[in-house]
């Protein structure tokens, strides 16, 4: 299977290279060639997602203004992109356009190390940088050292994602409770539902959701400058700051006081988003990727908010389009991702329970729909995208998990837990 | 005897080289996916490497820093309890399940009961450990888990835990898994090797008056030695290079509880991207292994040849 995969792989990769001796044509860096067949696309996003419902139409839309031009998809995961990106644009078989995880850790890794194409002046050419909002932008652009927020353009996020909190409202209303819309009140409606036997937070110790919880906290008390510091390095991180540890103190006072399981422990992300559908846990604080499955399974009323009092959240662009430095055919990936940008692809992205980037705003039809996009705005109105907590340094995913479990379990004090992310933090961020 | 020597040894060297040829795509795909990718491990273990681009040479900086390296070495110490877990726990339990088997449950309910017992303990080992830890993991889950459940039904409530996510637990749990897992690969050995002991050896010791323990002592015990000593060195083996069921159940947690050397290796060299390092992990685990191994069949080979010795 795929000894024939790879030969056919092989055989389109002759005959356009055969082509292009023949014609003589092509630009410098490889790609651009006119009378090229093919465009191998890979990404990972599920069919049902909205992201997967707005990639399909985009290769339609594709072939049907590319005639003669094949889209050759193959379907990743995440965690195989993730885990052999690196192997893969090194060697011959790369696609010519790819989507891939953003940050200094991931497609920062692989500019510095140049594998992937600089699309500055393409983003100028065809009017990227005007569409994107700068929290959006900023995973896009990345310096010599691989770390965003300037430098080239590496990548292009056609959608965002952001972190919110969603609520069970028939819950809220069953205990009396009004929809949080200030700090005080949501620690109210914890503290009754926990009066009531109920946990009320969503929570999963072995993936990410706790680590952004324990992010949001310490972003409730943090600015731009302090994001800056930690995720770009501008400044200098202290874990011992009253931020990260007014975080650490309340995330371990809240496992205490019952807001949080101790038996979330082990439980995966999939574990949390459950528990919300079955109704067991009436709030989850976790990203707007969420959206969708809610919107179709879930059998209450549900809401969502912002995280009250507080400017800033864990969000960002989502996930880029890159162009390996050795894709064949980067003219008609510049195209793809052209089309993505289309506000038709981007409409329909809005109206599948996406973030889109540039979508028009009245095209956007289902209310939901509206409300998700609506929070974006006002976040984006406000630089409030703060990015993700295990972004700076890479493997800090695995420190934050391991960390934080040991800080639900209660097995380390706060202030230890701060050490321990220090350490991590300082042995793996660059120094500049 | 002048003239016999030379065609006995013509006669032995001639199986000797076709059999050599036999040998021999073996050891070239032997050369090829052990070899040679242990040698560029190794080589990798060496530098400062990220995984892509030119790596550095760092001489013994990676070992270096492994030897101060907590984590790792806490990641050992949870191997030799894996090694009570998959190695010392089903050989002995398995050992007593065999004899029970052959000697007794095969004695008075028939073959066939043994034959479906003996499968039932050997599935684990037939089931992909994904499956199977996806399983154990809805079993030992906190809050509806099927232990948790059954214990609340049968008013043992108290002892509700969250088997995978306290870490005064969470080891013992996975161990308990493993031991579940394991089980079967002994016990299938030990009643494969107990089909050749000589059933007049049991008959005499009945006659004799000696009970199941005593021929389970005096008989069963020593009559397969042999494969107890290899199933002892196969299953630390597997023991030490466990990775699987950490990944499936617990990914190391809670707060590094579980973790093994080989889940460290990989986490090292895939999220942390430090592949220089984790390439110095996966040379010395290597070397570890190899080095018990070797120890495993020299005690394996010094007792048979005692045990020859004796009975000459």
């Amino acid at each position: 299977m795929l000894t024939a995969r790879r030969r056919v792989a092989a055989s389109v990769a002759a005959v356009l290279t055969g082509s292009l001796l023949l014609a003589s044509c092509g630009g410098s860096d490889g790609g651009g060639s006119s009378d090229a067949k093919t465009l191998r696309l890979w990404h990972y996003e599920a069919p049902n997602s909205a992201m997967g419902a707005a990639w399909t139409e985009a290769i339609k839309e594709f072939e049907a203004t590319h005639p003669g031009v094949k889209v050759k998809f193959e379907e990743k995961s995440f965690e195989q992109i993730q885990k052999t990106a690196p192997m893969v644009l090194n060697s011959s078989d790369a696609p010519d356009l790819m989507e891939y995880n953003k940050g200094n850790a991931t497609a920062g890794l692989l500019s510095k190390q140049g594998l992937l194409t600089d699309l500055s002046a393409e983003a100028t050419k065809r009017g990227w940088d005007k569409l994107l909002s700068p929290g959006v932008r900023t995973t896009s652009q990345y310096d010599g050292d691989g770390v965003m927020g300037s430098g080239k353009w590496y990548g292009v996020p056609n959608y965002a994602e952001y972190t919110m909190v969603y609520f069970n409202k028939d819950l809220f209303a069953k205990y009396k409770l009004a929809e949080p819309k200030t700090f005080d009140e949501l620690v109210a409606a914890m503290k009754t539902f926990t009066e009531n036997d109920i946990t009320p937070l969503a929570n999963s110790g072995a993936e990410y959701l706790a680590q952004q919880y324990v992010y949001q906290l310490a972003l409730s008390k943090a600015d731009r400058s302090w994001v800056d510091s930690y995720e770009l390095y501008k400044g200098k991180t202290d874990f011992h700051d009253a931020a990260w540890t007014y975080a650490a103190e309340t995330f371990a006072d809240w496992v205490k006081k019952g807001y949080i399981g101790k038996s979330s422990t082990s439980a995966k992300a999939e574990d949390a988003g459950v528990s919300f559908l079955q109704g067991k846990a009436p709030i989850l604080f976790s990203g707007s990727w969420w959206y969708g499955r809610f919107q179709d399974e879930a059998k209450f009323d549900w809401g969502t908010t912002l995280w009250p009092g507080s400017t800033l959240t864990p969000g960002s662009g989502g996930n880029l389009w890159v162009v390996p430095k050795s894709a064949e055919n980067k003219e008609l990936a510049y195209d793809f991702v052209d089309i993505t940008m289309s506000k038709k692809i981007q409409n329909l992205l809005g109206n599948k329970g996406g973030v889109p980037v540039a979508a028009d705003t009245a095209a956007i039809t289902d209310p939901k729909a509206k409300e998700l996009i609506t929070h974006f705005n006002t976040l984006s109105g406000r630089d409030g995208l703060a990015f993700y907590p295990d972004w700076p340094v890479p493997g800090f995913y695995d420190v934050l998990v391991s960390e934080t479990q040991k800080l639900i379990t209660g097995s380390e004090k706060p202030d230890d837990y701060l050490d321990a992310l220090q350490e991590a933090y300082d042995k793996g961020a660059p120094k500049r | 005897m002048k003239v016999r020597a030379p065609r006995a040894s013509r006669a032995s060297r001639a199986p000797r080289d076709s059999y050599a040829v036999f040998l021999l795509p073996g050891g070239l795909v032997f050369l090829a996916v052990i070899v040679v990718p242990f040698l560029m491990n190794t080589g990798v273990s060496f530098t400062d490497w990220q995984g892509v681009g030119s790596p550095s040479w760092s001489g013994l900086a990676n070992y270096r820093d492994l030897m101060d390296d907590t984590e790792f070495w806490a990641s050992f110490r949870h191997s030799l309890f894996m090694v009570v877990a998959m190695a010392a726990i089903p050989t002995a339990v398995g050992l007593v399940l065999a004899a029970a088997l052959f000697d007794y449950v095969g004695k008075h309910f028939g073959s066939r009961i043994t034959t479906v017992l003996r499968a039932c303990f050997y599935l684990p080992q037939v089931l992909p450990i994904a499956v199977a830890g996806i399983v154990w993991s809805w079993i030992l889950a906190p809050d509806n888990g099927s232990l948790n459940e059954l214990l609340e039904a049968v008013g043992l409530g108290g002892w509700r835990q969250d088997w995978l996510g306290d870490p005064d637990f969470a080891l013992y749990s996975v161990m308990g898994v493993m031991v579940w897992v394991q089980l079967g690969f002994p016990l299938v050995v030990f009643m494969a090797g107990l089909q050749r002991v000589d059933p007049q050896l049991y008959e005499a010791a009945e006659l004799d008056g000696a009970g199941w323990w005593r021929r389970f002592r005096h008989i069963t015990l020593p009559q397969i030695r042999p494969e107890v000593y290899v199933v002892l060195t196969w299953c630390t083996i597997a023991a030490l290079k466990v990775f699987g069921a950490v990944y499936v159940l617990t990914k190391g947690g809670p707060g590094g509880a579980t973790d093994v050397p080989s889940y460290f290796s990989f986490s090292t060299f895939f999220e942390k991207t430090q592949v220089g390092y984790g390439a110095a992990i996966s040379t010395v685990l290597t070397v570890i292994i190899l080095a018990l191994s070797l120890v495993g069949l020299r005690l394996q080979t010094r007792a048979e040849d005692a045990e020859e010795g004796a009975r000459t």
